[in-house]
């Protein structure tokens, strides 16, 4: 069984998949924010790269700074395997908790 | 496009709590947000004070495990002496001040090591003093509102009263940034010697 995924390292890894080539720091960043729909800390993106990169579902590599960012390098993020299998089972666990249920939500949240 | 930077102290900082490997790529990412998005949309001030918001961010995130560590003891220590006062305080001062000093001289070390700098374990030791030092007001505290019979706050004056553990977190402080400075001087020696080695 792959890894455990928590929501945000969901978030995270599908921003990485959804932004393929252009997946770096920034972009990352603003993606998990649009997709959650509210702010959240550079600090906490980073921290879930540097943790889904030490378990092997991320890689990365360097790529070339440009000048609005005074020259400074960017960290390109892609998954790999392991983490492609994590994220596909993360979603068959939510499928798996949804399936057979037809009860209406409305009225109730 | 603008070339306005963040306030320079706070990309020190930044650098300071970051891995090296990390600290071009990640101050890059936060320059070029700050100055494509943030402060075009918020203008100026608006966009320093989230740049540094950012970096408050990662100095907490960086040493929250050692201030839950170092104000858990702290708490710890001070529950022990409320509800089993000692006859003599001595062996438990001294194990206490051993356990401060060396989550300080660890948690310097590795944060000096990682960002290859001695500043780093100075800023590591005075993050985690002042977070436990707000952990530990708030605990004692609640500490206080479920214990507050006549032994209890009898114990707690024979343990040095209610001021000491108030202000014993806050004085730490000062001597918290020397301890993280000290482990830091072995961590940067160590991240010097193996990137000279690599």
């Amino acid at each position: 069984m792959a890894d455990v995924l928590g929501n945000f390292e969901q978030a995270v890894l599908l921003s990485v998949l959804r932004l393929g080539e252009d997946a770096y720091g920034r972009a990352i960043f603003n993606e998990v924010q649009a997709r959650l729909d509210r702010d959240v800390a550079a600090g906490a993106v980073h921290a879930t790269l540097n943790r889904l990169e030490g378990k092997r579902l991320l890689t990365s590599t360097l790529g070339p700074g440009t000048e609005v960012r005074a020259g400074r390098p960017r960290r390109y993020y892609k998954l790999s395997s392991p983490g492609a299998r994590a994220l596909h089972e993360a979603r068959a666990a939510v499928n798996n908790l949804w399936r057979g249920f037809r009860g209406p939500l409305k009225g109730r949240v | 496009m603008t070339s306005a930077m963040p306030p320079r102290w706070a990309e020190i900082l930044l650098h300071l709590v970051l891995d090296s490997k990390d600290q071009a790529t990640v101050s890059g990412d936060l320059l070029e947000e700050f100055r494509d998005s943030i402060r075009p949309t918020r203008g100026p001030s608006a966009a320093n004070g989230w740049y540094i918001r950012q970096v408050i961010g990662f100095v907490v995130r960086s040493n929250v495990v050692p201030a839950l560590l170092f104000g858990g003891a702290f708490v710890a220590r001070t529950a022990m002496d409320w509800l089993w006062p000692p006859a003599n305080f001595h062996t438990r001062s001294l194990i206490s001040t051993l356990v401060a000093v060396s989550i300080l001289l660890v948690s310097g070390f590795f944060a000096s090591w990682k960002s290859g700098s001695i500043l780093a374990g100075g800023l590591s030791g005075l993050t985690t003093t002042a977070l436990a030092a707000i952990m530990s007001t708030v605990s004692v505290l609640a500490l206080l509102a479920i214990w507050h019979d006549a032994p209890t706050l009898q114990a707690i004056e024979d343990s040095g009263g209610l001021s000491e553990v108030f202000f014993l977190p806050l004085m730490s402080i000062v001597p918290g940034v020397l301890f993280g400075a000290t482990g830091g001087v072995a961590g940067t020696a160590v991240h010097w010697s193996m990137r000279r080695s690599s």
